[in-house]
């Protein structure tokens, strides 16, 4: 059983992985892990190589379009100490192909796509529950605290969406920024935040919102545990709605 | 009255309509406009009573000619009332959109001067949104009976979903309760869009750029408990619409007690547990492959109260089980009380690979609770073969263990008036 170890970044891994299915007969009987400089770390360190992660990624897609699509959502998830599983589960992948996530029997296919089932999950939440404000000078901002790093695909579905605006989207926890301007749409990061100001009419609009939200509920039929479970209160905290609650 | 006053009025009137859904219909947006679709359908929020919110719904104006008993607007019931003007809500769907608050606009409206004025007006909303403002996002539209077919196509051209609500489903009901709508006014624009969706489907298969009908299809709805009609009939009604005019949905909605009218039962709460069941009924209907005659029948004609529908039909048939989880097809894991689609999915997906051990199939996902009773994994009983169909219904009668919230729901009481 050998051990290999990686740098520790998204190419690493992917380059990690297609080197040992490459050169190694059995992957399933490997282990790969990220290299910490311990003492008595044992295992070969793979080099990066961010052609061979693009590569593996786009051979993956064409010979099972739905595991590179559950790779890329458990990439989103930025889990630790999961490599050796995600190494099995691709390895499996490139044999079964897309039917390969049916396969829940195996402890790696399940755990793969458990995590990168519930990426998709907050990513799908994130796009109803995002709210944004309009600023003075007329683009939009909406701030977020996903647990995942979501921030990528969300960006592409505004960008879809909401496109004569000019718009950013900020992850408050992670500092990463998008911003959407005349079809063109750019990742950063931002070092300091400082909360620009609001347009005029926009606290009369959010009041109007507020007050739909209020009474589109029917008293007869409260229901605060159904509401909690389909909206957790972690996201409560940047919705126009529930602000003051 | 301003905005705020109005949408209060006019947001408060509409809430009782339980459709929200935003599914079914994929547009890309106009590149210079705002909005697109998509087709799983987004939930933006949740409101108190738990149910989602993911569009605009509202009404034009509650301002009604009608006197339907059931209704908070009806023309005698002393409410305030207000109507938009069509700015006003292309402002409210533009300004919420914008700031991702909704999917998209849901518009009703009472019955003002007539259905035909009505229609137009509403109309008119949406042409604006979609022509003028260049709107690509997700438009449902309520048909008001008895307005001209002209409107009805109209209609079904610049929204996703039109749906027109059938109400109280029988109608010696309507004659009763809300005596100027006909039944023959409710059915006809239903099957006239039916028919619209079919041939524009038909259309664009040979021409891609043939104008789309509704894409995200028809639904209705039907308020439970503010007539005597059994649940068999309701549910018959449903199947009749599923399959001659390929209706999307048909909501339940419980009656909420909104006026005090001699015609209308006494109710202590909403029928909230036989509106549930009847939508569980319904899911049976449509992705399990059961029929309105197999789930009731002219003898036992409303729902079991204790046990969902499918459970009830497993114990009236022991006969069907045990299911093999290993070799069973995918419409016979179906009726295994506890098994819904996404497990039949991933039980057919995984053997596959390898036969499913006991342990493999809570792996997996399955919920056994319900589902023990009823299957073998590789042959063994999960429990002792000894069981009776009356000992299985007694260890899986809700109340003792998790469930306790079912048992102190209100049942429906006597309709006063109408057994004499």
């Amino acid at each position: 059983m050998n051990s290999y170890l990686y740098d520790g970044s998204a190419d690493g891994l992917l380059s990690a992985i297609a080197w040992i299915l490459e050169e190694e007969p059995d992957p399933e009987r490997v282990t790969l892990q990220e290299r910490k400089n311990t003492l008595f770390e044992e295992g070969f360190t793979i080099g990066t190589d961010a052609t061979l992660a693009e590569f593996l990624f786009f051979r993956l897609k064409q010979s099972a379009p739905d595991a590179a699509h559950t790779l890329y959502s458990f990439m989103l998830a930025e889990k630790e100490a999961m490599e050796t599983t995600l190494l099995h589960y691709v390895s499996l992948a490139f044999k079964h192909g897309s039917k390969v996530n049916g396969y829940l029997t195996h402890p790696a296919v399940r755990d793969i796509v458990n995590i990168a089932k519930k990426a998709q999950r907050e990513l799908h939440r994130m796009k109803g529950l995002l709210r944004f404000e309009k600023l003075q000078d007329g683009a939009y901002l909406a701030k977020m605290e996903p647990d995942y790093n979501i921030i990528h695909p969300l960006a592409y579905h505004f960008s879809l969406r909401l496109r004569a605006q000019h718009w950013f989207l900020y992850d408050v926890k992670r500092r990463t920024a998008a911003r959407w301007n005349n079809g063109s749409l750019q990742f950063g990061t931002i070092e300091q935040f400082t909360a620009p100001a609001l347009f005029e009419d926009e606290k009369r609009v959010q009041a109007l919102w507020q007050a739909f939200y209020k009474t589109i509920a029917i008293p007869d039929r409260k229901n605060p545990r159904l509401q909690k479970s389909n909206m957790p209160m972690k996201y409560w905290k940047y919705l126009i709605e529930k602000q003051g609650e | 009255m301003d905005t705020l006053a109005k949408l209060q009025i006019l947001s408060g009137a509409a809430r009782y309509d339980a459709s929200c859904a935003s599914s079914g219909s994929k547009r890309e947006g106009p590149s210079c406009g705002t909005g697109n679709t998509s087709s799983s359908g987004i939930c933006h929020s949740w409101s108190d009573d738990g149910r989602c919110i993911s569009l605009l719904k509202i009404l034009l104006s509650n301002d009604c000619i009608y006197d339907c008993a059931y209704c908070v607007n009806r023309a005698t019931n002393a409410v305030e009332r207000a109507s938009f003007t069509a700015r006003e809500v292309i402002d409210l769907t533009l300004d919420f959109y914008r700031r991702n608050y909704i999917e998209g606009l849901f518009l009703s409206s009472a019955v003002m001067q007539s259905p035909d004025y009505t229609m137009e007006q509403m109309v008119r909303v949406a042409e604006a949104l979609r022509t003028e403002e260049q709107f690509g996002g997700y438009i449902h539209m309520k048909i008001i009976p008895g307005s001209s077919s002209e409107l009805v196509r109209k209609a079904g051209l610049y929204a996703d979903r039109i749906s027109v609500n059938i109400e109280l489903p029988s109608q010696a009901s309507l004659q009763r309760l809300a005596p100027q709508k006909h039944k023959q006014a409710i059915l006809e624009p239903m099957a006239l869009i039916g028919r619209h969706i079919a041939a524009s489907l038909c259309e664009r298969k040979t021409n891609r750029r043939a104008p789309r009908f509704a894409p995200a299809g028809q639904s209705t709805q039907m308020i439970i408990g503010a007539s005597p009609e059994t649940d068999f009939q309701i549910l018959r009604l449903s199947q009749g619409l599923y399959k001659k005019i390929n209706l999307k949905r048909v909501y339940y909605s419980a009656y909420v007690p909104v006026t005090a009218d001699n015609r209308l039962p006494v109710l202590a709460a909403p029928p909230l547990l036989r509106e549930h069941r009847l939508y569980q009924a319904d899911w049976l209907l449509r992705f399990y492959g059961f029929s309105a005659e197999e789930i009731l029948s002219d003898d036992s004609p409303h729902l079991d109260e204790s046990f969902d529908p499918k459970t009830a039909w497993a114990l009236r048939h022991p006969e069907f089980f045990p299911v093999e989880i290993n070799r069973a097809d995918y419409a016979a894991l179906l009726r295994v009380p506890g098994i819904g689609v996404l497990s039949a999915r991933r039980i057919v997906a995984a053997r596959r690979f390898s036969l499913i051990t006991p342990e493999g199939l809570k792996k997996i996902g399955v919920v056994l609770k319900r589902a023990k009773y009823f299957i073998t994994c590789q042959g063994r009983l999960f429990e002792k073969s000894d069981q009776t169909p009356a000992l299985i219904r007694q260890r899986l009668l809700p109340g003792e263990s998790s469930q306790t919230a079912v048992s102190s729901l209100p049942k429906q009481l006597v309709l006063p008036g109408l057994l004499a």
